[in-house]
């Protein structure tokens, strides 16, 4: 048997002939496949460095159904229709209104020192207001939320406190990207009728990101919300400090009526943000 | 009733706008309203102003926190890779979990929707409105302390997110592939592998590794309720009342996300 590949000429081989199309070539594939082991490898280490039983991940779905039939229904409605929680809840929802409120108007600040494009020094303002959104960005609710109560003492204070570091980190970046990517053309004719930096960014960059910054802060809210259900974790008021109460006394009936209670109002939050966001696109 | 055709008058252009401007007005009412009384409740009412004392006893206790606890250091290593991995391995979970939850919760490829979709849905919301902390504390009930319980609290956190942001992302895809692939007699697993699939794969990627960036931060703080990491170093030096070294753990946080960002940023780089 002759193989028809030996016919061949010599010349051939070592040269750049592909027979089938592929979107990557020879060195790219390399690379490819020795980051996509490289990961593999990671995950593989990290998965025996931690002790992970793998095998009771799946057998780990009956248990956790178990637990939740048997210890989680049905949910103590009872306990949270109780005026003291349903006060608490009032608290929760002022304290994420009054941290994202704050939050927002620093933000707006904040994105405008951040904006490598409008920012009033680039030397100077620019990276340090870089590093405050980074630093407020990075640092859990929780924790701003521990180290509030430690200073303030426990309290709804520290709570609005936390929230309002939070929404600044998050709304920063998020408007100093949105001013990023403004047209620049009005702000060069206000800098040429000789604006100050503040009247640039009022008459100039401003009206440009109003809508998209109604956007974001209708988010913000949002998120906060969701983060000021736990701040109480840690003492800073609000429905967080009944959760802990009873995810501490294993009073799991009255726990799945409180985090039923979270659901229904995050649905309730989402659903009127999502309203409000769609009639501030239509409105522009 | 206005009628298109009719041309409005300048006493109904002025007549939209005052009423314009009253709503404006109404609105802007109200939410100074909600935020006095939100101030007065909150700021005035719950606050304990003998406790926080004056505004030097206030710099006293910010002072405490000022300084780095070096010695600390040698120690955090570990617990910071460990923190490094509760991320990854979670992100890496929840988007083995999610994959169902995105092919139940796309409109268009949806099994059978009367069922499905709410299911999916349902589940999606479930998975983003519960806090991580609360997660980790369910889980930490379940398996028990650990870093298995954070890794599953990091997944159920996040995959919501992710097949949430993904569902939306199958559901804009271009039909004319799948149209493609059904014509030539296509199953609908070949549809999804071989139409759908190709489309929304790098848009998935880009999610899972927003996700993880926002997840490595979440992970800094599951030591809280005992999920390992770098949260529980944290909540150490804090009972102990160590705060040089709450210092430290922090500007070790935020190392790791610094890390992370960077990372992150280059990798979705590469990936467009």
């Amino acid at each position: 048997m002759t193989m028809p590949e030996k016919a061949r000429p010599d010349t051939l081989r070592g040269d750049d002939v592909h027979r089938e199309w592929s979107r990557f070539k020879y060195p790219q594939t390399l690379i490819n496949y020795g980051v996509l082991f490289g990961i593999l490898l990671f995950f593989s280490y990290s998965i025996h460095y931690l002790n992970i039983p793998l095998e009771r991940i799946l057998g780990m779905f009956g248990r956790l159904g178990d637990v939740l039939a048997n210890r989680y229904y049905p949910p103590d409605l009872d306990y949270i229709a109780d005026t003291d929680y349903l006060d608490s809840v009032i608290e929760t929802v002022q304290m994420a209104y009054l941290g994202t409120l704050f939050g927002l108007t620093l933000a707006i600040f904040l994105g405008w020192f951040a904006a490598y494009n409008v920012s009033p020094s680039r030397k100077y303002i620019y990276p340090v207001a870089r590093l405050v959104a980074m630093g407020c960005r990075s640092v859990h609710e929780m924790i701003w939320a521990i180290l509030f109560v430690t200073i303030l003492g426990f309290g709804l204070l520290p709570g609005v406190l936390a929230l309002t570091m939070f929404s600044i980190g998050f709304a920063g970046k998020l408007f100093a990207e949105e001013v990023e990517s403004i047209d620049m053309g009005e702000v060069e004719a206000i800098r040429a009728m000789g604006g100050t930096n503040l009247q640039v960014f009022v008459f100039g960059v401003f009206p440009q990101v109003r809508v998209a910054f109604t956007g974001i802060a209708i988010y913000t809210w949002d998120v906060a919300f969701r983060a000021a259900t736990v701040v109480g974790f840690v003492g800073a008021g609000g429905m967080g400090w009944y959760l802990k109460r009873n995810i501490m006394q294993i009073e799991t009936e009255r726990t799945a009526a409180i985090l039923l209670s979270i659901v229904v109002l995050v649905v309730i939050s989402e659903l009127i943000s999502a309203w409000a966001r769609s009639r501030v696109s239509k409105a522009q | 009733m206005q009628d298109q055709a009719t041309p409005l008058t300048l006493d109904d252009v002025v007549r939209l706008r005052r009423r314009k401007k009253g709503v404006q007005f109404g609105i802007f009412a109200v939410l100074i309203g909600l935020v006095l009384w939100s101030v007065q409740a909150t700021v005035i009412d719950d606050t304990d102003w003998q406790r926080i004392g004056t505004l030097a006893d206030i710099g006293e206790s910010v002072a405490h926190f000022i300084g780095v606890d070096f010695a600390l250091i040698p120690s955090l290593l570990g617990p910071t890779i460990e923190t490094f991995m509760i991320a990854c391995i979670g992100t890496l979970l929840g988007l083995v979990f999610c994959v169902p939850m995105i092919w139940f919760g796309a409109l268009n490829v949806t099994p059978f929707k009367p069922v499905t979709y709410p299911i999916a849905r349902v589940a999606m919301t479930l998975s983003r409105s519960i806090h991580e902390i609360v997660w980790a504390l369910i889980f930490v009930s379940a398996v028990g302390l650990g870093a298995f319980a954070g890794i599953l609290a990091i997944a159920a956190r996040s995959l919501g997110f992710i097949a949430k942001m993904s569902a939306e992302a199958i559901e804009n895809i271009d039909h004319k592939p799948v149209e493609a692939i059904r014509a030539m007699g296509g199953s609908n697993l070949q549809v999804m592998i071989y139409a759908i699939l190709p489309q929304v794969l790098p848009v998935i990627l880009g999610i899972v590794i927003f996700e993880w960036e926002i997840n490595i931060r979440r992970s800094s703080v599951l030591g809280l309720v005992g999920a390992g990491g770098l949260g529980l170093v944290f909540f150490r030096q804090m009972n102990t009342f160590n705060y040089p070294g709450v210092t430290t753990v922090i500007i070790a946080i935020l190392m790791l996300i610094l890390i992370g960002e960077v990372v992150s940023h280059y990798s979705r780089k590469a990936l467009i």
